[in-house]
This record gives C-alpha cells, structure tokens and sequence, in this order.
C-alpha cells in the first residue's frame, strides 16, 4: 500500500469529477434546464449502458446527445427511425465497388458505427428494424453477410421516444426496454427555461460546447473513467439492499410488495439490479467517494426500474404508474442491518 | 492517524460490553427485588398482614423466601447467560462498523471498508479488493481520527432498568399474590409461638446476661417446635415443658428472697403460683393455686414465679416478662394436651389442617369446670370465673375468635377451645303451652297492629272499626307507662292520640 497507488487512485477519482462536471456544464451553456436528463445520459455512458429518453418533440433531445458528443469529442450519429426504415439502413449493407479491375463487395457502414448514436422516435420503426439496433446495443457488434464488426467503444445509444403520437407506432417490447439502462423523462420547460431558451436559441449569441477531450483521445480516457466507475466498492449489506429492491418490486416473489403483487405482471431483471449498482457507483464518485451509500442506491432506483416493471390491466386502468409502485416500495423496503 | 481496523475492533468491543451489561441490568432489577423481599419477608409480615390478624406459617416462609431467593439467583443466571449471548452476537465487526457509520455519517464508508478490511475475513476475499481500497482506508482513517468508542456508545442503563422495572413489578406482584395465598388466621399453636418470639425477643432486648440470651433462644426454639408439623403433640409438649424448667429455674435465680413455692394442690398434678407482693421488706408472698385444664389432666404443669425483687425496677419488668413467658407457655402445653386429647392418634401428620382442626375443637369443648382447677381471675390470660347464677346464660359466639373478641384483653386464650354449651332460655311461651311464668325486666316496647285503614265516621271523625282484627286467645291488656316529658326520649312511648282508644 504505497503512496503512489494512493495517489494514482486520487487523481483518477479527481479526474473523473472533473471530466463528469466540466460535460454537465459544457452541455447546459447550450440545452436549458434538464440538468437531470443530462446527468443521466452522462451517467449511463460512464456506465456502459444506454438510454431511453421519453418526450414531446421539440424539447432538445437531440441537441442534448449531439452537445454531449461534442463537448466528450465522441462521433455522433443520429438516425431517423421511420416504418419503411430497414435494418440495414442502420447497420450497413455490402455494396459492390470495382478497384483496380476487380470488383468485391465491400462493407459500407450504417449509422449505427458511431460512438453516440441518436435513435430518434424509435418506437416508429418496425420490430425487425429495431431489434437490429437493440442487437447492436446489447453485443456492441453487428454481423453482415457472416462478417462480424466490432463497434468501437464507448458506445451509447439514446433513444427517444413520443408518448403522445401511438398511431402507427410500434412500442417497443418489455424485452427490449430491458437493454436500456436508463428511462427518463424530459418534461416541458419550465416558464424561466423557456425564456431562457428563447434568448439563446433566437438571438444572436449562440453558444456552442467547448469539447473536453480532443476526438482522438477520447475513447481511451472515457473508457479509463470506465473503468474507475466499476472500481468503486459496495458492501455487501448494500448488495443486499438491492438485491430486496428487486425482490420487493417482482410479484410472487416473497419479498414483494402488496402494490406490486396487485399492480404489476413482472418485475425487473437482473439487468435492473446490474443497472442500480452501476449508476450507484457513478453517483458515489460524484459525492467524492469511492464506496456506495444507500443514498446514491436510493437515487438510482427509478430511472433503473421504472421501464422494467410490466404494469397489469387493473394497474393501467386505475392510472398507477410504475413510478408510484417505485415509491411504495421505497417506503416500505427497511436496510438490512449487518 | 490512528489505524482504522483497530478502532473498529475497539467499537466492537465497546459496544459488546455495552450491549452485554444493558442486558443484564434486565435482569438485575428483578433480581434485586427478589432478593430484598426474601430478606424483608418477615419484616413485611409485621408491617402487614400479622397487623390484620394474619400469620404466614414458618414452613410457607421458607418456601417462599427460598422461592424467592431462587428466583433472583435464576434471574441473575439466567441475565448472565443472555449478557454472554449478546456479548458474542455484538462482537461483529462489520456490524460495529454500521454503528459507526451511523453515528459519524460516513455514508456507508466505514461499513464498505469494514467488509473489506474484516480481520475475519479469508485472505483471498482482501486479495480481491478493489485498486480505490487505499482511498477509501484514508477516507474511513479520517473519519475514525476523532472518534472515541466510549463516548460514542456510552453506558446506559437508564432504559434497560426502566424496562424491567415491569419485570420487577411483576416479581412483586407475583410474591405479593402467594403471600395472600399463604397467610391465614392464625391457629392456636401459630398464635402461642408469635407471642413467645415476642417475648423472646423482650428478653432479648433487655437481657443483661448471658443466661437472659440463652433463655431468649430456647423460646424461640420452642415457639419453633410448636410451629414444627414434624413434630408430634408429645415432642412439642416436652419442648415446651423444658422451657418451663428453664423458665422457673431462671426466675428462681433472679427472684431470691421474694420468692416463695408454694405447696398447690391440683388433681392432675402440682400448679404452683409464687406471687411476691412487690413491696421493700416483704419476702412473704401469697400462695395461689393456679391450674390450667390440662385435658386429661395429667401432667399439666403451671407453675408462674410472679413479683420478685423488690426494689429492683429492671428486675420486676423481666420478672413480667417471664410471668408473661409462663403464662404463654401454659396456655400452648394446655393447647396441646388438648390437641393431643382428641387426636385419634395422638399425633398431628403434617399434611392436616391445623386451623380447621382447631376450630373444630374449640366448637366442642364444653366449658367443663375441673375440680381443683379453676382458674385465677387475678392472672393474666385466664378468665374470671364466672358465678353460678351466670352459668346458664347462652355463651356468645361460636368459636374461639370471637370468643377472643368478647373477652377482651385476654384474646380469650383461656377458653383453650373450650366453649360452652347451649343452656335453656328464657323465652315466651306459645299460646297453649305451659312453663315457668317469665321474668321479664324493663320491656321496653310494646308491639301493636296497625289497622289496614283508618274508618271515618260522619263528619270525618275517626271511629272504632267493627271489623277489625280481634285475638283469638284471652288477653289483658296492660296499661302502659304514663308518657312523661321528664323521661327520656327512648323511654317515651309516644303513641297518637287517634290510637290511644284502640289500645286502652
């Protein structure tokens, strides 16, 4: 235990806090408000996961994921799902190219090589083109005509979705909800934001996010703080904090809530206890520290499981939300004592 | 900066100890009582039930002071035993450092380091630790660089006591509950034995020599014997009457001059009472043949030293005291020649109902009068003889209690469970029946019918109903006193005057 791992281990703490709150600020000079839903998306790209962003069009969704990019030097891409769009419109296709004589078939890349990709209303397209980008999220690789590729680390998908247009719109299955690592909501701005969105977005002082990183090296030092975010330490009776959150919120289990066990179908996966400790970690390096407290578990609760809960018919007709059930279970759940 | 691992281990220990002595003040309270109330058994009885009539046998006392001593030792054991437990449940690591989490708000550091940093953990699980370990050793060492075990997990007691206080409470109420099962009137034998404590401890109190304390610890003894269901009415008896030979042989040495034996003449046996005048100069004191019924009057030995110095004040109050000693002693042979008498076989088994057997004695025995016997009106604890012409009248309650009751300061111990038997009465003779004319003296109230409703004549003027009731047997109507304003109210027999022409 000597001094130097001491304080490689500080400066990388540091780092991260720095790196983390430097992207929060780069990208709110440019998006107003939803300091939350920027600490999400930067929270669930330090993690390794990807995102779900719910709301109206025209709140700046993809302005915030472009910002973002921007400001982290990662490439960004941005895809438009539509019905007729097809998978390989996404992941790229073989095209046949002539050089030097010879002709081959070569492989042109889709949008999804990149390391922020924007996948806007992706409740829009059909189930067999979204399951191409909900592969690609969960293996970070596509295979095309039996060749696999490889997608370049970081890499983040984000997601949005309207709630308000479902006519020809393919929801996404509970299946596929459960490989984001977050949902959040973006709520309307409110009265001051909007005029302060106003002043930016009509005026002539435009801002624009200074990047952080240069693009050459930003996927190694953000795969570093990677890193760091999955070095942070949990105890155990935390573990098994979490381990009773999910119990409490999957009907039949013992551990279940009444509200859940009246409300719900299923409950979340292994992914949703993966996804609270990982956003957990990112929260505890945040506050400073490098072990989980069960504020940061808390915290992360809700935008973990709240798409993870299948709600049932009397749960849709009554209105109760899987975030009210989140809360009952909140209330009730008591940390263990070690 | 101090090593955080040895802190813990400290708090550990802190809060063990901490956590081992508030479970044993549960039990100590409860303990305490016990044990108090087994050693205040006897003074309570004083302080309570014996001032209401009621004794709490020795053999009981026992009991239950042995309960109740086995009580505090179960509680105290049975605390140690928990104490222990909870002492080894709270020697957790990884629990104490939770403790301190909670009590410096570290947000979970201390807990996360502990888990990893556990003594008791294998090697293998630190060889897992995550390369932030070090940070988070710095972060808990800061934390634990102020924090002090024992004034973070002070000791107290003030709850646990509080809390088992309800258990004491129940302790109490538990004793207090089968002490009012146990205690009863008092038979008897169980009276004569608390009055000859009382006199032993007079003695005792007042005792100048050794041979005063001697004495004092043979009436107790005896008082014990009396209590003793083991003991036969025979044994008892012997008892009691060595502590008579010792009783006289010590009133011999104190009396000297003044004390005279004697010659009685009883049928059962020789009742010697030595009755100094008290006075300076008198040596001569009168001879008095004092005899208790001894049952089959056979060995009754009454033998009561009375008045001895006759200057000496110190003297003449332990001379009392051993008259009284006599006297009781008397009364408890008397009591168990009597017992003994009508026991079938001449002995009392320790499962039998004392009291009931008592009072079932005293109901019938006949207050016979034994030649040679009659006792001393003069003598503490006897009862006056009564005259001839009040031999007939009807005695006054069924059992010696109220006989007690009726003969006042002598608790009508004399009776020895003897009462009378019923005797004709007077009474008034049915109409037809023949007897002796009666001797009625100062009737006080004349009985009359009151007619059903008051027959009204012309003009409202009350008048005699033919109708009424009339006796169907010859009767004279006695005039009634003449009503005088002079006598007393309860004389006047004031009668309105709209009557005064019924009766006359």
């Amino acid at each position: 235990m000597g001094a130097a791992p001491q304080a490689s281990a500080d400066q990388r703490v540091a780092e991260f806090r720095r790196v983390f709150q430097r992207a929060e600020q780069e990208v709110a000079r440019v998006i107003v408000g939803h300091q939350d839903v920027i600490r999400k998306l930067l929270t669930a790209l330090f993690c390794g996961g990807h995102i779900l962003i719910e709301g109206v069009p025209g709140l700046g969704k993809t302005l915030m994921c472009k910002t973002a990019a921007d400001t982290l030097g990662l490439t960004f891409k941005r895809i438009q799902f539509t019905p007729d769009l097809m998978p390989s419109d996404i992941i790229g296709t073989q095209v046949l190219t002539e050089h030097d004589g010879k002709r081959e078939f070569q492989f042109k890349p889709g949008p999804i090589f990149a390391h922020m990709v924007l996948g806007d209303e992706v409740n829009r397209a059909t189930p067999k083109t979204q399951s191409a980008v909900l592969e690609a999220m969960e293996e970070r690789q596509v295979t095309v005509f039996g060749v696999t590729y490889h997608l370049e680390p970081p890499y983040i998908v984000l997601a949005t979705q309207n709630p308000i247009e479902l006519e020809g719109t393919y929801p996404l299955p509970e299946a596929q909800m459960d490989r984001f690592l977050f949902k959040v909501i973006m709520n309307p701005p409110k009265p001051d934001e909007l005029r302060e969105i106003l002043n930016r977005t009509t005026g002539s002082d435009r801002r624009k996010a200074e990047p952080i990183f240069k693009p050459q090296e930003a996927p190694a030092a953000i795969e570093a703080l990677k890193e760091l975010v999955r070095d942070v330490m949990v105890a155990e009776p935390l573990e098994r904090y979490v381990i009773g959150i999910i119990s409490a919120c999957t009907p039949g289990s013992p551990g279940a809530v009444p509200e859940v066990s009246q409300y719900l179908r299923f409950g979340p996966s292994p992914r949703g206890a993966q996804a609270i400790i990982l956003c957990s970690k990112v929260n505890a390096l945040l506050a400073g520290r490098v072990s989980v407290s069960y504020e940061d578990i808390d915290d992360a609760i809700v935008p973990c499981l709240r798409h993870r809960l299948l709600r049932n018919f009397q749960a849709e007709a009554e209105n109760v939300t899987t975030e009210s059930i989140l809360e009952q279970v909140q209330k009730r759940l008591k940390r263990p004592r070690a | 900066m101090p090593n955080p691992v040895e802190t813990l281990v400290r708090t550990s220990r802190r809060i063990a100890q901490v956590t081992a002595a508030r479970t044993l003040a549960y039990a100590i309270l409860p303990a305490l009582v016990a044990a108090a109330l087994a050693a205040s058994l006897r003074p309570l009885g004083h302080a309570t039930w014996e001032r209401w009539g009621y004794v709490l046998g020795a053999a009981q006392a026992a009991i239950l002071a042995d309960s109740l001593i086995t009580v505090a030792i179960v509680a105290l054991v049975a605390g140690a035993a928990f104490a222990l437990r909870e002492y080894q449940r709270a020697r957790d690591f990884v629990a104490a450092a939770e403790k301190v989490d909670d009590a410096v708000g570290s947000h979970q550091q201390i807990l996360t380091f502990a888990t990893l940093a556990d003594p008791a953990a294998p090697e293998t699980a630190k060889a897992k630790r995550s390369p932030l370990f070090p940070l988070l050793w710095k972060s808990a060492a800061s934390f634990l660089e102020s924090f002090d075990p024992n004034r973070a997990f002070p000791l107290r007691l003030g709850r646990s006591i509080t809390r088992s206080s309800v258990l004491a409470f129940v302790v109490a109420l538990a004793t207090a509950l089968a002490t009012f099962g146990l205690i009863h009137p008092p038979t008897p034998l169980e009276a004569q034995a608390a009055r000859l404590r009382e006199i032993a401890n007079e003695i005792e109190k007042s005792s100048t020599s050794p041979d005063d304390l001697a004495l004092a610890t043979s009436v107790r003894d005896a008082a014990d014997a009396l209590e003793n269901p083991n003991l036969p009415p025979e044994a008892k008896k012997q008892r009691l009457e060595q502590v008579m030979q010792q009783m006289a042989s010590h009133a011999d040495q104190k009396q000297g001059g003044g004390k005279e034996k004697g010659g009685g003449s009883g049928s059962g046996g020789s009742s010697k009472v030595a009755k100094g005048s008290g006075q300076p100069g008198q040596g001569a004191g009168t001879s008095n043949a004092s005899g208790n019924n001894g049952g089959g009057g056979g060995s009754g030995q009454n033998q009561q030293a009375k008045g001895a110095g006759s200057n000496d004040n110190g003297n003449q109050g332990k001379d009392k005291q051993s008259i009284e000693l006599q006297n009781e002693i008397a009364k408890a042979e008397a009591q168990l020649e009597s017992e003994g008498a009508k026991s079938p076989n001449n002995g009392s088994g320790p499962g039998k109902d004392q009291t009931k057997e008592d009072n079932q004695q005293a109901g019938n025995k006949p207050n016979e009068k034994m030649a040679g016997n009659e006792p001393n009106p003069s003598q503490p604890g006897n009862l006056p003889k009564q005259g001839e012409g009040n031999r007939n009248l009807p005695q006054t309650g069924g059992n010696q209690q109220q006989a007690a009751k009726d003969q006042g300061s002598n608790m009508g111990d004399t009776h020895l469970g003897e009462f009378p038997t019923p005797v004709k009465t007077q009474r008034f003779l049915k109409p037809g029946e023949k007897g002796e004319a009666l001797d009625i003296h100062d009737a006080r109230y004349v009985m009359f019918r009151l007619p059903g409703a008051t027959p009204v004549g012309p003009g409202g003027i009350t008048v005699i109903d033919p109708n009424r009731a009339k006796a169907s047997t010859p009767y004279v109507n006695a005039p009634l006193k003449e009503t005088s304003n002079d006598a007393p109210p309860d004389e006047r027999q004031l009668v309105p005057p709209r009557y005064r022409d019924l009766i006359h």
